[in-house]
């Protein structure tokens, strides 16, 4: 545990990302536009933090992959702000492409699967052991469970808060294959950041 | 030929009188060559690897089952499977289930090998092979919904979910991704107990 607290103290890097999402996630706690689902949101928040958190002393991210979650965080606290489906940005997307919806949310399965691939690849190289020429298959698996097992949450989340409503519920926007969608998003990001690790190579962590 | 081999051709040749027997007559010819698109790719890919792959004898047992479940849903559109017709009437559920049984039979029966080809050719610890083989049959059965849905939407534009396993229910596809996690989750326990006893031995 002394190990770890001293590295995060000369971690200097990670000290200021830690406060510039603090202050962002204060600045977007006031008030939401839905207070419960912004709460609903924010509890992948703290199973995120509480997890990096716990596991420090054991296992350190690099900084690049502290800042990648970090950015995606971010992200997600200002769709949380505005439940996604009411953030400005993707109605200003919904305008400009002449969408039928609020595309904000597909932004951040896009983002979930573009910025969180290099962490995973980096996981699963240290901590699991995984070989080179298996890891960006392994990490894209990961990425597309995960995903998968977002929506499933997000269908039994939906049938507890809101049964009446059923599929219409937030998160779809009237979409039926909206798990799909969602789904194919994240691996489109997922595979387009495996490319980019591939062709610009990864620094050996 | 040794025993490997023979059970090896035994569960071959199970598979294949079985599916002749089910290419008579199934209740719909075009549903019954979507759904075997999926074998033949399955199928093919596995006689091209075999002789690299090395599976266990439990391994294949366990691709057999999967197989021959679908096998016999294909013969039924899965939404006509008499046993599962049985288990509407008989418990009053809404719909035929054997789909989802053949999703969490997926799940619960192909988490094993791909366990063991990990174990062998990833690198990946034996604790981190539970957690993996688990995310490749939840990434798998996303991307089968995903297919599921194009497939959907070409046939069938604008029916949505009903054309294709649906039957009515608008959460079928995160039901039947739940499904398949949960017999992953189930075959992994099942695994880890079964190791760590013989491991106490």
């Amino acid at each position: 545990m002394n190990r770890a607290r001293s590295k995060f103290a000369d971690n200097r890097f990670l000290q200021i990302l830690l406060g510039c999402y603090t202050i962002l996630w204060i600045l977007l706690a006031i008030h939401p536009v839905d207070r419960g689902d912004w709460l609903l949101e924010n509890l992948l928040v703290f199973v995120a933090i509480i997890v990096l958190v716990s596991t420090y002393h054991r296992f350190q991210f690099s900084n690049a992959t502290y800042c990648l979650i970090g950015l995606f965080l971010a992200l997600h606290a200002i769709g949380a702000h505005y439940t996604y489906a009411k953030v400005p940005a993707g109605f200003w997307i919904e305008d400009l492409l002449h969408l039928n919806r609020n595309h904000f949310d597909r932004v951040i399965h896009f983002g979930f699967g573009l910025l969180l691939v290099y962490p995973v690849q980096e996981l699963l190289q240290r901590a699991a052991g995984v070989r080179v020429t298996w890891l960006p298959w392994l990490a894209l698996a990961t990425i597309f469970a995960m995903s998968s097992f977002f929506e499933i949450l997000e269908a039994i989340i939906a049938q507890i808060v809101r049964p009446d409503l059923g599929a219409a519920y937030l998160g779809t926007q009237g979409d039926i294959w909206d798990a799909q969608k969602d789904m194919t998003s994240a691996i489109v990001g997922g595979i387009l950041a495996t490319l980019a690790i591939s062709a610009f190579g990864r620094r050996r962590a | 030929m040794n025993r490997h081999k023979r059970i090896l051709i035994g569960l071959g040749a199970i598979c294949g009188a079985l599916w002749i027997v089910a290419a008579i007559r199934p209740l719909d010819r075009q549903a019954w060559i979507l759904e075997n698109i999926l074998l033949v790719v399955f199928v093919g890919a596995f006689s091209l690897t075999h002789r690299r792959l090395h599976l266990s004898d439990a391994s294949y047992f366990c691709v057999a089952v999967f197989v021959i479940l679908h096998i016999v849903g294909a013969h039924y559109t899965y939404a006509q499977m008499p046993l599962g017709l049985w288990a509407k009437d008989h418990f009053g559920l809404m719909r035929n289930h054997y789909d989802r049984f053949a999703h969490g039979a997926f799940g619960f029966l192909l988490a094993f090998p791909i366990r063991e080809l990990l174990l062998r050719f990833s690198g990946s610890t034996r604790k981190w092979s539970f957690w993996l083989a688990l995310a490749i049959i939840l990434a798998v059965s996303g991307f089968f919904e995903i297919i599921e849905s194009i497939v959907a939407e070409l046939v069938a534009p604008g029916k949505g979910v009903d054309w294709l396993g649906g039957q009515g229910d608008e959460w079928d596809a995160q039901n039947d991704m739940l499904a398949a996690a949960i017999g992953a989750i189930l075959m992994m326990a099942l695994v880890a107990l079964t190791e760590r006893k013989t491991r106490n031995r």
